[in-house]
């Protein structure tokens, strides 16, 4: 359905008129939704996970801005520059920014590229000036890049800003500890699936790594086809910030069979997964990771996934534990404090949860029921778990 | 995902008289160096044979291979390129350290701050239990901007004395190109040396290459010369 432009030959006539036609009722279901007052972000997320996704760039334009609760009057502030002698990040922004030709589209001409090149660093650097608790890692600019493309210099400077400071957040620490305990949710995950390339993989002792440029940039650096890039990002906009780690894993058992055929070697098996394919069945890929999620809750995985490493407290786990009035940062922050704290006293001190207003969980409520709907899950008890991570994010007004 | 997979394509067939061994080795050589010196490009001109026209920055490791054959063996060449970016390299390069045989660290001989990064790089081999007693090389990178050097050999070779490492300074780009300089070394060469040496772990002993093995690396350039076995050799000071 994404596929835009189809060739006919391939499809039956009527079955295109069906695509057609759903794609119209789509679109105005967003528009109708975005028209509506307030907007009806709830909506706009069940429009984004559902087959297809958002369908244009220029629908993306809209409701991108909307699933990140971006105000608008922050589009129409003038994006400041960022002086770059002396700037602590410049070098490593401009060399990765330099090697990124691959993420332009292939008939695009130098100057063109190169002015776009100019923006991705201007903005890099601006949402870093802004932000000091954040640190710029490589594969950032895989991510920039993607809303510039789409959104444009200012859009794309608002989208980010507030992307780093939420679902980006553990990977701009100064160390790469919390991506790390992020990726250990990947295992768990696959085992309860398919035990058997669980243990395979324990067994060459693969690791995880092969994941990394596939968490921090949302598959940005791995897929050829920009197409099916933006679909991945309307996904994990519209859902909770682990949702990639559960597309990761429904990649790795998508290939189950490759696999399981392969030497079961560190370097072997590393090599065939971060090779991705490029003809991913990407629309039935995304229905399975969220059922996944919905099945096994991140919740639910937590504990396995601290095992797999010293660190007792996750930051999702505190995400759940957060108010809704609390920005992740502070979150973090507090965390940090805990997690000292606890090396102390070498006891993990218990946060007690904050009961939520009632308004933000009906909002949360309503978006969760659209990721629901949109996955044909609807276990009540399966919602609530899957309603606990909205409202921490701050994003819903 | 930098490039299509040059490891698909290994050296070619093996026709070699002699029987084959049951089992092919598989030495494990770990890249490492500043981001932007060029360890992507270095590696991948060993494995697929050519300058990669559009690398891109490295996330977490990557990893290439190549079959070659020495002395009438045949050995698989696992290199693992890793990030440069200091933030990877606790969290998540650690893992590939394990069961490595020899480290190639690289600098941009263009850039005298990734050169400054040695003695760094080295302590995290350390720390990695991979101090001189496995086989490192060390890899003045980008030869061939010639009018922008940095570092130069007399330095470079002072350090590398002083670590008990054989030097070589080669382009990943145009190795060949009239801005290198007379004795810059070929990137398989180089590569092919460290091989060399885990085979034998003693002193050098090249010998050319028999006809018919097309695609395996065939040795050429100085590597025969004394610096690489003498400085392997014989460092009393490590
Ligand atoms: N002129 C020149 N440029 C090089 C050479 N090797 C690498 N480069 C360039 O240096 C940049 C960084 O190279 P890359 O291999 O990605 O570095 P890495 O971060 O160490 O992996 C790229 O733009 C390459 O094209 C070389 O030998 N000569
Ligand atoms: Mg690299």
């Amino acid at each position: 359905m994404e596929k835009p432009r189809r060739d006919g030959a391939s499809s039956p006539r009527n079955g295109r008129q069906d695509g057609d036609t759903r794609r119209k009722r789509k679109t105005a279901d967003i528009s109708q939704a975005l028209s509506a007052n307030p907007v009806d972000v709830a909506t706009l997320r069940r429009m984004a996970i559902s087959e297809g996704g958002l369908l244009t760039d220029e629908i993306r334009c809209q409701v991108w801005p909307r699933l990140l609760n971006v105000a608008p009057h922050l589009l129409d502030q003038d994006p400041e520059t960022v002086e770059r002698e002396n700037n602590k990040d410049y070098n490593q922004v401009l060399l990765d920014v330099q090697r990124s030709l691959r993420r332009f589209p292939p008939g695009m001409p130098d100057e063109q590229r190169e002015g776009l090149q100019e923006e991705l660093i201007d903005i890099i650097l601006r949402v870093l000036k802004r932000n000091p608790q954040l640190h710029y890692y490589q594969g950032y600019h895989d991510i920039v890049v993607t809303f510039l493309l789409v959104v444009g210099e200012r859009m794309a400077t608002a989208l980010v800003e507030k992307l780093s400071t939420h679902h980006l957040r553990d990977f701009m620490d100064p160390t790469m500890d919390n991506t790390k305990h992020i990726l250990n949710y990947l295992m768990p995950i696959i085992e309860r699936v398919n035990p058997e390339v669980h243990d395979f993989m324990q067994q060459a002792e693969v690791g995880t790594v092969f994941a990394l440029s596939w968490l921090i940039t949302w598959f940005g650096h791995v897929l050829s086809d920009f197409r099916h890039v933006v679909r991945l990002y309307d996904f994990f906009l519209a859902c909770h910030p682990l949702m990639p780690i559960y597309f990761a894993a429904v990649i790795v058992l998508h290939r189950e069979e490759e696999v399981l055929e392969c030497e079961c070697d560190m370097a072997m098996v590393h090599h065939l997964l971060s090779q991705i394919p490029q003809d991913l069945p990407y629309e039935t890929l995304i229905s399975r990771a969220g059922d996944l999620f919905v099945q096994f809750p991140p919740s639910e995985l937590a504990r396995e996934a601290a095992a797999h490493e010293s660190m007792a407290a996750s930051t999702f786990k505190d995400f759940e534990l957060a108010s809704t009035q609390q920005r992740p940062d502070s979150v973090l922050r507090r965390r940090r404090r805990q997690k000292q704290a606890a090396l102390e006293s070498s006891t993990v001190s218990p946060v007690g949860a904050v009961s939520q207003p009632s308004t933000a969980r009906r909002f949360m409520r309503l978006a969760v029921m659209g990721l629901t709907v949109a996955l044909g899950a609807a276990a009540l008890a399966v919602v609530n778990t899957a309603l606990e991570w909205a409202p921490k994010l701050d994003l819903f007004p | 995902m930098a490039e299509r997979d040059p490891s698909a394509q290994f050296g070619g067939p093996f026709t070699n008289s002699t029987i084959p061994p049951p089992r092919t080795r598989i030495f494990k050589i770990i890249v490492i160096g500043d981001s932007g010196v060029g360890k992507t490009c270095l590696t991948y001109r060993f494995c697929a044979g050519k300058f990669p026209e559009k690398t891109e920055a490295t996330i977490g490791v990557d990893f290439r291979e190549k079959l070659v054959e020495i002395d009438g063996e045949s050995i698989k060449i696992q290199l693992w390129d890793t990030a440069g970016q200091e933030r990877f390299r606790k969290s998540m390069v650690q893992h590939y350290y394990r069961n490595v045989h020899a480290v190639v660290f690289i600098y941009d001989v263009t850039n005298h701050a990734s050169f400054r990064s040695l003695p760094a790089w080295i302590e995290e081999c350390k720390q990695h239990a991979l101090g001189s007693e496995v086989p490192r090389i060390l890899v003045g990178n980008k030869c061939d901007l010639q009018d922008s050097v940095q570092v130069g050999t007399d330095e470079a070779q002072h350090f590398a004395d002083a670590h008990c490492m054989p030097l070589f300074e080669t382009s990943a780009k145009s190795p060949n190109s009239p801005g290198t300089h007379h004795n810059s070394d070929h990137v398989e060469a180089i590569f092919m040396t460290v091989a060399h040496k885990l085979k034998s772990q003693k002193p050098l002993v090249l010998s050319q290459l028999p006809k018919g093995s097309e695609g395996t690396t065939a040795l050429t350039g100085r590597i025969e010369g004394d610096n690489t076995a003498a400085t392997w050799g014989s460092c009393g000071s490590c």
